[in-house]
């Protein structure tokens, strides 16, 4: 019988405790870029490796920074 | 009572001289109610990530203030009016 592959997920460094960032604000463009993709959409939660709450926080900032030309919606890379 | 943050674009063709004046004109409504301005924080001309009304440059600035929710309705419907006020957006810190 053949084993069943068990991945064991790999467990990522949160990058805002590397940051030592308190509170998720719209208006830190530079941190909320580490979380968005080259094509401007928001990195998933196992790619940023966050929390659940901390995720929710950084989407609607990044929508928040959005709306202020912040951010990019999209950005056609290609 | 309540604390707000407001982020305003201005247009990025105007001269940065004329718009702290500019903006202590729109001020007014806030302090003429009772409330307070706290903090106004200008971080000047920025290229923004796209164009609003055909502009892709903009002078942002971040006013902290205490006011009435209705007057905070009122400064906000002030600045839409402006057409050198390309975009608002007003948030409360602690909800």
């Amino acid at each position: 019988m053949a084993k069943p592959v068990v991945r064991k997920p790999k467990k990522k460094a949160n990058p805002l405790k590397a940051a030592k960032v308190e509170n998720i604000d719209y208006k830190d463009a530079a941190l909320l870029r580490k979380f968005i993709s080259d094509r401007g959409k928001i990195r998933a939660r196992r790619v940023t490796g966050v929390s659940v709450q901390e995720q929710r926080l950084i989407a609607n900032a990044v929508k928040n920074a959005r709306e202020m030309a912040l951010l990019p919606y999209s950005s056609s890379a290609r | 009572m309540r604390h707000y943050e407001m982020m305003i674009i201005l247009d990025g063709e105007l001269d940065e001289r004329t718009v702290q004046p500019s903006l202590e004109k729109f001020l007014t409504v806030v302090t003429k109610d009772g409330g307070t301005v706290d903090n106004v924080d200008t971080w000047g001309r920025r290229r923004m990530a796209y164009d609003i009304k055909k502009k892709s440059e903009g002078i942002y600035v971040v006013v902290d203030f205490t006011s009435t929710p209705a007057t905070a309705a009122e400064l906000d419907r002030q600045l839409g009016l402006n057409e050198s006020i390309l975009r608002t957006k007003i948030l409360r810190k602690d909800a």
